[in-house]
């Protein structure tokens, strides 16, 4: 279904393309009252056709049928198919080339366009398994050690050692989950290609439902939700976008330095949801302002710790609303803190390609 | 606890089993375990369980097939472990007959209150399920059934008769899940395209006379994609 009607849509811009240059050329003739430019109009119409059409088959049918326009109406003998009269010949031939030529150039600028969004997606995955691989090994080493340590040695260890091992392999199971939510989140989109089921969410319950779950880890910490009184319902898949905004907060934890104070605010502004996301810490260092999102990372300068992995989390942040139709950027705030900042559309468009 | 609780656990996952059977055990609950469903429907014909914990991933059966054979006979109630990313299963094991989830990882706490609170609404509806006289408490709110009131510390909330209809129908299942098309089915008799939507704008007048932040979840717990929980005291 999808299909024919690309293919229709396809065939009636060739079509109405051809004709309108066409047109043009006959005014031209007829004014001008000159065959000079006509080639050269017919051949940019066939260029147009290239550029507007998807897939080289219509560039060249354009250029097939503009030679034979020309040939009929615009060389001697006029309004009649001749293809004797040998100038006739090379001029059509020729036509044909560097039609055919440019209609195949132009389609492959675009697949290599298309191959570009691809290893982007490649690097994101190779990053995200050299992440995993390197930093899955830490936390499995404390809960494999501690649990064997427990379950071998239970005798000899007093109560307070016992609890201690356990709480160790409750914060890196705990770290594990995280891990695996974002890559469960990553083959969602990469599995399904760019199409996201959006189902509108109600802004409020996204925000409540997102903030029970930090809080239950992070009590601490001071949360104000600035969102406006009216009802918003934005399209998108609610759990990764879930996903984003933890992801933002447990970022502004575990590397804001010293974050006591996150605020939230959500503004519609046109048919955008602008999400704020700021905090109270230290900044992000210049260095790695630009490649947060890029990416993982490494800090040269530290020891590898394995909380470091969670530079992943940002790069899953920008996966997830790049696949939404949106942007994702940061910035540092004066005097301190910094900022996250995305945007949603608001329209129920689930046909975007 | 005078007589025990039986509970069944459906589970193929051998650590997993383990673990839910300890710390039931621990909580003074009496415990059987099925390795799959054809085995949790012969457990379950032998011992009559009061609850049952059931995997909806099971190796011989589909958890789904499972409640609905369950169902077919009888009303015990059902919580359900599923993975985090299945968010439709969830809806149909609710729609289907099952009382509660609870998603994959889950921590032994949240667990334990789910089965408390499934065990203590399952007792009320076997007692007639009648609210005569009775009141509900939750944190500092309170339902007054007989003169449909909500109080705040004792100061009336007032709320309009689809609102009052709406909590008082999760005050009765607190400490449940019900489902979106379950409340809308309730609440409106119908369920069309905007009644989601119509339900959700009508919680959220709620949240806001009952003057809750979001985050806060003091009285209603709200389940993303999947329904609303009226939190209970035992939580």
């Amino acid at each position: 279904m999808k299909f024919r009607d690309k293919t229709f849509k396809n065939i009636a811009i060739t079509v109405l393309v051809v004709i309108l240059f066409f047109g043009v050329s006959i005014l031209v003739e007829k004014y001008f009252n000159t065959y000079v430019p006509i080639p050269a109009i017919l051949t940019l119409g066939v260029f147009v056709v290239s550029i507007i059409t998807k897939g080289y088959v219509y560039g060249i049918v354009a250029s097939m049928i503009s030679v034979l326009a020309l040939n009929y109406a615009f060389t001697f003998p006029y309004f009649k198919f001749n293809f004797t009269i040998p100038e006739n010949l090379v001029s059509a031939v020729v036509m044909l080339i560097i039609t055919s030529i440019s209609s195949t150039l132009i389609t492959k600028v675009r697949r290599a366009e298309v191959l570009k969004v691809e290893s982007e997606k490649e690097k994101l995955r190779a990053n995200l398994l050299r992440a995993v691989s390197h930093d899955l090994r830490t936390p499995l080493t404390t809960i494999y050690g501690s649990s064997a340590g427990i379950a071998d040695n239970f005798d000899s260890l007093d109560k307070d050692a016992i609890i201690e091992l356990a709480q160790g392999i409750k914060e890196d199971s705990q770290w594990l989950i995280t891990m695996v939510e974002n890559l469960l989140s990553v083959t969602k989109i990469n599995g399904q290609g760019v199409s996201i089921k959006k189902t509108p969410i109600m802004l409020e319950e996204l925000i409540d439902t997102t903030l029970v779950k930090f809080k239950s880890k992070h009590s601490d910490v001071e949360v104000e939700i600035d969102i406006p009184d009216e009802f918003m319902f934005i399209p998108m898949d609610a759990m990764l976008i879930g996903q984003v905004i933890m992801n933002i907060l447990e970022n502004a934890i575990r590397h804001g330095g010293g974050t006591t104070r996150i605020v939230i605010k959500v503004r519609s502004i046109g048919d955008r949801a602008v999400f704020e996301i700021s905090n109270n810490g230290n900044g992000i260092p210049k260095d790695i302002i630009d490649k947060i999102f890029t990416g993982y990372y490494e800090k040269k300068d530290k020891p590898v710790d394995s909380r470091e992995g969670m530079g992943i989390g940002l790069s899953v942040c920008h996966s997830i609303i790049k696949a939404h139709g949106g942007d994702i950027s940061a910035e540092n705030l004066k005097p301190k803190g910094c900022c996250f900042r995305f945007w949603l559309s608001l329209e129920a468009n689930e046909d975007e390609c | 606890m005078s007589a025990k609780h039986k509970i069944l656990i459906v589970e193929d996952e051998k650590n997993i089993r383990n673990l839910v059977k300890t710390i039931l055990k621990a909580n003074g609950y009496q415990v059987f375990d099925a390795t799959n469903g054809s085995t949790g429907i012969i457990m379950f014909n032998s011992h009559c369980p009061d609850l049952i914990i059931l995997d909806l991933g099971l190796p011989d059966v589909d958890g789904i097939d499972f409640i609905k054979e369950i169902r077919m006979e009888s009303q015990t109630p059902i919580i359900v472990l599923s993975a985090r990313h299945k968010e439709g299963d969830k809806v149909s094991a609710l729609d289907l007959g099952a009382n509660d989830y609870v998603t994959k990882p889950f921590g032994m706490e949240e667990l334990l209150a789910r089965v408390r609170a499934t065990l203590r609404n399952n007792l009320i509806k076997e007692s007639g399920g009648e609210f005569k006289g009775v009141k509900f408490t939750v944190d500092n709110l309170t339902i007054d059934y007989d003169k449909r009131r909500v109080l705040i510390d004792g100061t009336e909330i007032h709320l309009t008769q689809t609102e009052y209809n709406i909590v008082e129908y999760l005050s009765i299942h607190s400490g449940r899940v019900l489902t979106y098309s379950d409340i809308v089915k309730k609440i409106w008799g119908f369920s069309d395209s905007g009644s989601i939507k119509k339900l959700q704008v009508n919680m959220a007048n709620i949240r806001k006379k009952l003057s809750e932040k979001p985050g806060e979840n003091r009285y209603i717990t709200n389940e993303l994609g999947v329904g609303y929980r009226m939190n209970s005291d035992d939580d």
